[in-house]
């Protein structure tokens, strides 16, 4: 439980972001190109107008009559309807693709999820997770519905507004280029800088927004401990940090922006000017040079909406790359195939360390005799949990074998090692579904008399029969609240569901209160009679209960044999049992070591020194 | 930025308090007014430039004419090119001062409200006020800049145009209005159905991050493709709503070009006509093409920057239900003192703490201990009639700055900062290592130490969700220990501890507390075990007291209580009772 957050999950490389998208892209190929072809007819459409303008404007300097208006104003009207009818079909086939990619990516993604293996679920929290499937997807939406189609109407729209300026007049049009060195210069500049800029911006406000929340969920904390001068600083230093994000991403805009008007109006003024001097000289006429001047000036849409969206999608680059990267996680177990003689679960020699050279479990023996109760006892920060990873399969000891008939552990198939082993937290997780969701996902083909079944069982199916709509009820965020006990619960259920021959419960009802998790221990006590049950225990009368005892510290076991054995061989676990049952007034006397974890606090209380380690002798003698 | 001190705001109406936020930052609004009406004019100046360059120039064939009108348009396009950027900066400015002191406002609100805060408002609305309303006031001020520049540059247009042609210049000024009106009624379903679209986006991203929540239930017990399907089969669903949205959008779209493209298409067939009859030169036609055009932005501004105003006044008002929330105890007019050392009596329990004893309340329900836990820190006021006591003095009628320094009550839930580990011990820095250490040690919280990364200096994250909830419930304890309070009162301090952990806190906190009052609630017999005196609480009243064992031997009722959480039988334990 008190391991370092270590592991976090990977993030896609550049190159593998790239051959996702291009696979993307190949699977839609016939659809993209129509679709891009359709933008291209729009466009063209669109370029009509000035080029239908330019005549006006040339018939109407050589004089002409209101017949010819008539006709030219006419073909203007109707490249307008051609232009709305096509840009209309356009985007509506580009959304369909839009979004049939975008509900491909976040399904992926979610598939990828629940094929991660069991140790990075366990060590990477479910945070970064959480993150990635919220604010990522929801980057990557905001991209594929509106950057990447923008984007892509832009550069088809710009491109054919460029080449209608050239066929029209190649000598006038040509002077554009000019804008092409600044406004390529200045952008890449911008680019380089500016994603950072803005996931810097990010970060800081989501600091702020936390650190704001955390104030107002902390209010009584705040009150008792008189940390308001405290809070309001640390308010106070976020939205400076915020200010400073801000003011860095302005100054890089300040520099952009003004290239970027600049290079709106200087293909104008060099198509126009060079058009004047070249109709000056009879090289070019007037409509050529006004129809040149109006596509320069209708360049500048599309160029305002690739610099628009140009950083979005560089940031969205990155969202995606979080969203494939959790398919690059390597499997952590090594499946052979071999299918486990008996169901006796024992560990050998177990060591195993979360870092490098720091193990924290010390060469654990346990042989669980099927059908027994094992509770494991100890100080905090022993390896309990750590223990109980092991022999639920999750972690691969560093070295000795967890294995149950014979075969170890991690080399049971995900599917395998469930019928055989499985463990419960203390943490809880009531799923947004119904009471039958939340219980068939450990056996999806159960009817509603089987999950009764288990409910009764368990002594739950009253109250679930009590709820509004009984089995159908929806819970979990949003639906109808459950208790701590209640959706702890539910957890056993599911696991009395999924039927494993051997239950590792860690803490499983430490947060309830005393009264239920007793009664909740008793429930299941009578449902997984027959199966091994291995529980980590935060209250000793888990361990009065159990068939065996064992007690752990500093990474070992150090006591190990039934609750009446080792009151009576009168050592540490009889004396924290005696305090805690009786008052003590037998009053074991002081028999207990000094061990690591006291000398690690400072203590000494060294009465005798037995040679045993424990943790909890001396302190605890009357 | 941010400010010293944001001042005190105007909470009177949300207009009131919007126009308060703007009266703190005119000159910057002045500045985008300023730039946002250059920037404007010189937009609308290109066509008329281009039409005059095109005329005298290319039509006149006079090359000076042709240098000088595109000297002008460059001299134009720079100019606007600065003004654009610093209508930009200053709306920015704009935007982030006035989120910013609303931001903190809110924040030194909450941090003086305490507790009361979320009793009385939800904790997802306030948050959104300082996330969300306080964005929608920064918008309001941002679009100041493009608001003037808009208006002012569509009379200026619209001078030019009348100047130049009366007839085309009326329609014009009446049509581009009317145009944005036939749009309008488009955007009405649309805003519906995105509406919706947001809403099932939001759920299928709820049900999403809810699967990946219980990623460790679905790899641990089964059922992952069985949520695999779930999910697609809704994000499925939310692909058609999106498709069907979009289908309104890409008609709103085609909308946008054919109702101002016909528009253009008239603007230029008259101006066509009236050109053949010379009332107009050719160049006039061409700046008229643009003037159509140019003017739709205008119109598109002051249609965001009503949208925005209405959103910043209902932003407001919610900004200001925070900030106009009362604190919920009242101060003492004339705040009296009282003495050192002093024992604590509640009258509605009848049970007095004396000063410097190591006192456990054992409560049949844990509410009620919670309850007088809050009334003799005053975080609520007992009912009428009865009143708590330090000494002689009612608790009342102490300030109560004076009662926080002197009575720590240290809740079931406390929190934990993110933020390094000494800052959450010591938050005023005022501890030596050594306290530190102690205090550490007392609550065995050394493993929570020794499981941060950088220890004592390593940095927690928000209410330190990397450690455990026995490691959190360790280190607030230590946090308590080391503010070293007159008195302390500790509500379930090691409920979420094992039994091996709890015995040695309870061992140590005595000693470390020693000569200082300290009260602990709990049922947890090795922590009354080591309790100088036990007072039992049951119906609202303190029925017994005595040493833990004394009160075990010889009060049956005692002995039930006790070992319910001790783990005998329930019905036994009340059976014997």
């Amino acid at each position: 439980m008190s391991e370092p957050a270590a592991t976090l999950l990977p993030v896609a490389t550049a190159s593998q972001t790239r051959s996702y998208v291009a696979s993307l892209a190949r699977q839609r190929r016939k659809k993209l190109v129509a679709v891009l072809f359709l933008y291209a007819l729009a466009a063209l459409a669109g370029l009509a107008g000035p080029r239908l303008l330019g005549e006006l404007v040339g018939a109407l300097q050589r004089g002409t009559t209101i017949g010819h208006v008539n006709v030219l104003v006419s073909w203007l009207a109707i490249s307008v309807a051609l232009q709305a009818i096509l840009v209309r079909t356009a985007r509506y086939a580009s959304s369909v693709i839009a979004e049939g990619v975008f509900a491909d990516l976040r399904e992926d993604f979610l598939r990828k999820v629940v094929a991660l293996p069991l140790s990075t679920v366990e060590r990477a929290g479910t945070g970064d997770l959480v993150t990635r499937m919220t604010s990522d997807v929801d980057a990557m939406s905001r991209s594929v519905r509106f950057a990447v189609p923008e984007t892509l109407i832009a550069v088809v729209t710009g491109t054919l507004t460029i080449v209608a300026a050239f066929v029209t007049a190649p000598l006038v049009a040509l002077p554009c280029v000019v804008v092409v060195p600044l406004l390529v210069a200045s952008t890449r500049w911008y680019l380089r800088r500016a994603p950072s800029g803005y996931l810097r911006e990010r970060r800081v406000y989501s600091r702020v927004h936390g650190s704001f929340t955390e104030t107002v969920e902390s209010g009584r904390t705040i009150e008792a401990l008189r940390l308001q001068e405290q809070r309001i600083a640390q308010g106070d230093a976020d939205l400076r940090r915020a200010f400073l994000a801000e003011r860095y991403t302005l100054w890089l805009r300040t520099l952009w922006f003004p290239c970027g008007e600049v290079a709106y109006v200087l293909p104008v003024v060099a198509c126009l000017f060079v058009g004047g001097l070249l109709a000056a000289h009879g090289h070019a006429s007037l409509a050529q040079v006004s129809a040149v001047t109006v596509y320069m000036q209708q360049l500048v849409d599309p160029l305002d909406r690739i610099l628009h969206w140009l950083d979005e999608l560089q940031v969205s680059i990155s969202s995606l790359s979080r969203l494939i990267g959790v398919g690059f996680v390597r499997p952590d177990r090594a499946p052979t195939g071999a299918v486990p003689t008996n169901v006796q679960l024992r560990a050998d020699d177990v060591r195993f360390a979360y870092r490098d050279g720091r193990d924290v479990l010390h060469g654990v023996d346990l042989r669980v005799r099927p059908g027994e109760r094992i509770a494991v006892v100890g100080p905090s920060g022993a390896g309990k949990s750590t223990l109980g990873r092991l022999l639920a399969g999750i972690h691969a000891p560093r070295t000795g074998r967890v294995s149950v008939g014979d075969v170890p552990l991690v080399e049971l198939e995900v599917d395998q090692l469930r019928r055989e082993v499985a463990l419960v937290t203390q943490e809880q997780h009531v799923f947004v579904g119904t009471v039958a969701d939340n219980l068939r996902l450990a056996k999806p083909d159960s009817d509603d008399d089987a999950l009764r079944a288990v409910l009764a069982a368990i002594d739950a199916a009253d109250w679930v029969a009590a709820l509004p709509e009984g089995l159908d009820t929806p819970v979990g965020s949003g639906g109808h609240p459950l208790t701590p006990a209640q959706a702890q619960q539910l957890a056993l259920a599911r696991l009395v569901l999924a039927d494993p021959h051997t239950l590792v419960l860690d803490e499983a009802t430490s947060l309830l209160d005393p009264r239920a998790a007793r009664r909740l221990e008793r429930s299941v006590a009578a449902v997984v009679d027959g199966r091994t049950v291995i529980a980590i225990a935060h209250r000793l009368q888990t361990a009065h209960d159990a068939d065996r005892v064992a007690v752990v510290v500093d990474g070992k076991i150090v006591e190990f044999g039934s609750h009446d054995d080792l009151v009576a061989a009168g050592a540490n676990y009889a004396r924290l049992w005696a305090t805690w049952h009786g008052g003590g007034t037998d009053g074991a006397d002081g028999a207990g070591g000094s061990d690591d974890i006291v000398h690690s606090l400072g203590e000494s209380h060294n009465l005798d020194t037995t040679g045993r380690a424990t943790a909890f002798g001396s302190t605890l003698a009357p | 930025m941010p400010l010293d001190d944001p001042g005190r705001p105007e909470t009177r109406s949300p207009i009131r308090f919007l126009w308060w936020v703007a009266r703190g930052q005119v000159p910057t609004l002045a500045g985008g007014v300023f730039f946002g009406i250059v920037w404007m004019c010189g937009q609308a100046a290109a066509p008329f430039v281009v039409g005059r360059a095109i005329d005298r120039g290319v039509a006149g064939h006079d090359t000076t004419a042709l240098l000088l009108w595109c000297a002008v348009l460059l001299g134009a396009g720079i100019t606007q090119a600065v003004a654009s950027v610093c209508r930009h900066r200053f709306a920015v400015t704009n935007w982030l001062v006035a989120t910013t002191r609303v931001r903190q406002l809110l924040n030194r609100q909450a941090a003086n409200l305490g507790g009361s805060l979320t009793q009385r408002l939800d904790l997802g609305d306030v948050v959104s006020s300082a996330t969300t309303d306080s964005r929608y006031i920064g918008n309001a001020l941002d679009i100041t800049a493009r608001s003037a520049g808009a208006l002012v540059s569509f009379v200026a247009v619209a001078i030019v145009m009348l100047a130049t042609s009366v007839k085309l210049g009326l329609i014009v000024l009446i049509g581009v209005p009317l145009l944005m009106l036939a749009i309008g009624p488009l955007l009405k379903p649309l805003h519906h159905r995105q509406m919706a679209l947001r809403s099932s986006v939001g759920a299928l991203a709820g049900f999403g991050a809810d699967t990946v929540a219980g990623i460790r239930i679905l790899r641990g017990i089964g059922g992952e493709a069985e949520f695999v399907h779930r999910y697609a089969t809704r994000s499925q669903a939310v692909r058609r709503l999106a498709v069907q949205v979009a289908a309104i959008e890409s008609v709103l779209d085609a909308c946008q070009i054919l109702l101002p493209g016909i528009f253009v298409v008239l603007v230029t067939w008259l101006g066509a006509r009236l050109t053949l009859n010379h009332e107009l030169t050719i160049g006039d036609l061409v700046a008229f093409y643009g003037y159509a055009a140019f003017l739709l932005a205008p119109m598109r501004i002051a249609t965001e920057a009503a949208e925005r105003f209405t959103r910043a006044i209902v932003g407001a008002r919610r900004v200001l239900k925070v900030l106009s929330l009362p604190p919920v105890l009242s101060e003492p007019a004339q705040p009296k003192a009282a003495p050192a050392r002093a024992d604590l009596f509640d009258t509605t329990t009848a049970l007095s703490v004396h000063a410097g004893e190591f006192l456990v309340v054992a409560a049949t329900e844990p509410h009620e201990a919670s309850a007088l836990a809050d009334r003799l820190g005053r975080y609520v006021d007992p009912d009428d009639g009865n009143e708590v006591r330090l000494g002689d003095t009612v608790l009342r009628e102490l300030s109560i700055a004076d009662i926080r320094r002197r009575i720590l009550v240290a809740d079931k839930s406390p929190r934990l900062f993110s933020g390094s580990l000494r800052g959450q011990l010591d938050p005023f820095g005022r501890a030596s290592d050594a306290e530190l250490r102690g205090a550490i040690e007392t609550a065995a919280a050394g493993d929570a130490l020794t499981s941060v990364p950088g220890g004592l200096d390593g940095m927690l994250d928000e209410n330190a969700r990397a450690l455990s909830g026995g490691q959190r419930q360790r280190i607030a304890l230590a946090r308590a220990l080391l503010a070293d309070p007159e008195i302390l009162i500790l509500d379930e301090p090691t409920s979420a501890v094992d039994s091996y952990t709890e015995a040695k806190i309870a061992d140590a906190l005595a000693a470390h507390r020693r000569g200082k009052t300290t009260v602990v609630m709990t049922t947890s017999p090795l922590v009354l075990d080591r309790a100088e005196r036990v007072v039992l609480l049951d119906g609202g009243r303190a029925v017994a007291e005595g040493r833990h064992r004394e009160l075990l031997a010889t009060n049956a009722f005692y002995r039930s209580v006790v070992e319910r959480d001790a783990g005998s039988d329930v019905e036994s334990a009340e059976q014997s009772a």
